[in-house]
């Protein structure tokens, strides 16, 4: 019995151990809820009508729109600080969810971030800053401006504007939409988007599309000294001008020669040509960045 | 006094009257009393005129015609080639004129005191319509940016330059050849960028 006793500075020693055990997981307990005190987290739920804009204008958080087949609008918000609220209003066939600082904020204490439910016929306009947004499956107007923001606009039928700073634009399967979608510095990209009117512009951003073209609409991509990369299918029904001031031109996607040009060509500055019936109208055109057209 | 000495000051006697001697001269002399009666006769009639519609294109396009027949003007050629870039190159610049003029309407309201909690009504502030943006402006752009959204600040700093670096070197293109049909689409582009890059931080945030 004696043997197995601890000695006195054994024991001493583990009631210390003990002790600061405790004192630790004090300090994780009250670290953990610190977080979750600030983060508040907010629901709106709005009964609307048909045909209802939801304007949302956050400056650092996420915000994602999602069509439901409801016909109300429910709005999730979480508040990464107490610096922040969300202020929320139904009027009539609006409804606005607006950030408000109620004291100065940075990006990581003033963030808020969005999830957002709407009926599909629902018109939506986001406003950001830096946070990334996405719309998805919204057939009334969509108009998203963010400055760096990362913008995702997909599965949608409408008119669609995204503006960006040097944000990221991706526009993907876009179904008989009115498209406008300019940037300054940021990537344009856009696969299987197609309508009677897509325009596409740029200072420097990259443009990248990927699609049949279909509609026979009127595809205007134009950069100042970003590239522009096309490719197609060879079934696409497409009659294309390409042309650069300054930079290149490059192609190997079977195009017929017009037989009416409407432009002057220059090798390895300008193309133009049809496929199939030509049916949409293809205008490519930089100062000097590099545009490709290439075959699927 | 001559009818010299009371031609010259004319416009002042009609509108306020004359001094004792020129009333004396219009009252003794025939010659400038007919023109004094002339003259209040037209200002009458142009004050009924006031109200009426202007004449239609087609009196213009008239008149311009007779001018031309007449040689007193040139006919015009294509109207894009005859009056080159200036008129919509200033069309650019108003573009971008709105955009300035909403940024600086911003910017009063971001000075009134506890404008960000408080709604407070802008103020307009004076906007010269000969001038389109220029590096003082964009330079106050960017305090604007730096003040409202710093975290945006660098994007808005690095683009700009990029815009304005592609304005100068379509406008250089265009000066070595105006008739470039696509660098004078690019130079229209790279305002409406520029135009956009005013809209997009002035518009309102948090």
């Amino acid at each position: 019995m004696i043997g197995r006793e601890r000695p006195r500075w054994l024991a001493g020693a583990m009631k210390m151990q003990n002790t600061i055990r405790t004192a630790l997981g004090l300090v994780a307990v009250v670290a953990l809820a610190i977080p979750a005190a600030a983060a508040e987290k907010k629901e709106f739920r709005y009964n609307v009508a048909p045909g209802t804009s939801v304007t949302v204008v956050n400056d650092y958080g996420s915000v994602r729109v999602r069509a439901s087949q409801a016909r109300q609008v429910v709005v999730t918000a979480t508040a990464s600080s107490s610096k922040v609220e969300v202020v929320s209003a139904h009027n009539a066939n609006r409804v606005e969810v607006r950030t408000h600082f109620l004291q100065k904020a940075g990006e990581s204490d003033g963030r808020v971030e969005y999830d957002i439910q709407v009926p599909a016929d629902a018109n939506v306009i986001v406003r950001t800053a830096t946070g990334p947004v996405l719309v998805q499956g919204v057939n009334g107007d969509v108009s998203v401006d963010a400055d760096t923001g990362k913008v995702e606009v997909r599965d949608s039928n409408g008119h669609v504007r995204a503006r960006t700073v040097s944000g990221p634009i991706t526009l993907a399967n876009l179904k008989d939409s009115f498209v406008e979608a300019t940037s300054v510095g940021g990537q344009v990209m856009l696969n299987n988007v197609a309508g009677k009117n897509v325009s596409v512009n740029t200072t420097g951003g990259p443009i990248a599309f990927a699609g049949d073209f279909a509609g026979g609409g009127q595809y205007s991509l134009s950069s100042h000294s970003g590239t522009i990369d096309v490719t197609l299918p060879a079934s696409a029904s497409v009659d294309v001008t390409a042309h650069s001031v300054t930079g290149s031109v490059e192609n190997d996607f079977p195009l017929n020669p017009p037989a009416h040009p409407t432009m002057a060509l220059a090798q390895g500055k300008s193309l133009a040509g049809t496929s199939n019936a030509g049916a949409s109208s293809v205008h490519l055109r930089t100062f000097s960045g590099r545009i490709r057209v290439k075959k699927q | 006094m001559t009818c010299a000495d009371f031609q010259r000051v004319l416009p002042y006697i009609i509108e306020t009257g004359g001094k004792a001697e020129e009333e004396r001269h219009l009252r003794e002399c025939p010659i400038c009393s007919d023109l004094v009666q002339d003259l209040r006769y037209i200002a009458e009639q142009a004050k009924l005129l006031v109200p009426m519609e202007d004449p239609s294109p087609r009196v213009w396009n008239g008149i311009k015609g007779s001018l031309e027949r007449e040689g007193m003007i040139k006919p015009a050629r294509a109207r894009g080639r005859l009056l080159g870039p200036i008129p919509w190159m200033a069309a650019l610049g108003a573009m971008i004129l709105v955009s300035f003029g909403a940024f600086l309407v911003e910017r009063g309201r971001q000075q009134q005191p506890g404008a960000q909690l408080d709604e407070q009504p802008p103020v307009v502030r004076a906007v010269s319509l000969n001038t389109i943006a220029t590096e003082q402006d964009d330079e106050q752009l960017l305090q604007h940016v730096a003040a409202a959204r710093p975290a945006s600040s660098r994007a808005y700093e690095s683009n700009l330059k990029q815009v304005n670096a592609s304005i100068a070197e379509a406008k250089k293109t265009l000066q070595q050849d105006p008739d470039d049909g696509d660098a004078r689409q690019s130079l229209h582009r790279a305002y409406g960028q520029k135009a956009m890059i005013y809209e997009m931080a002035t518009r309102s945030l948090p």
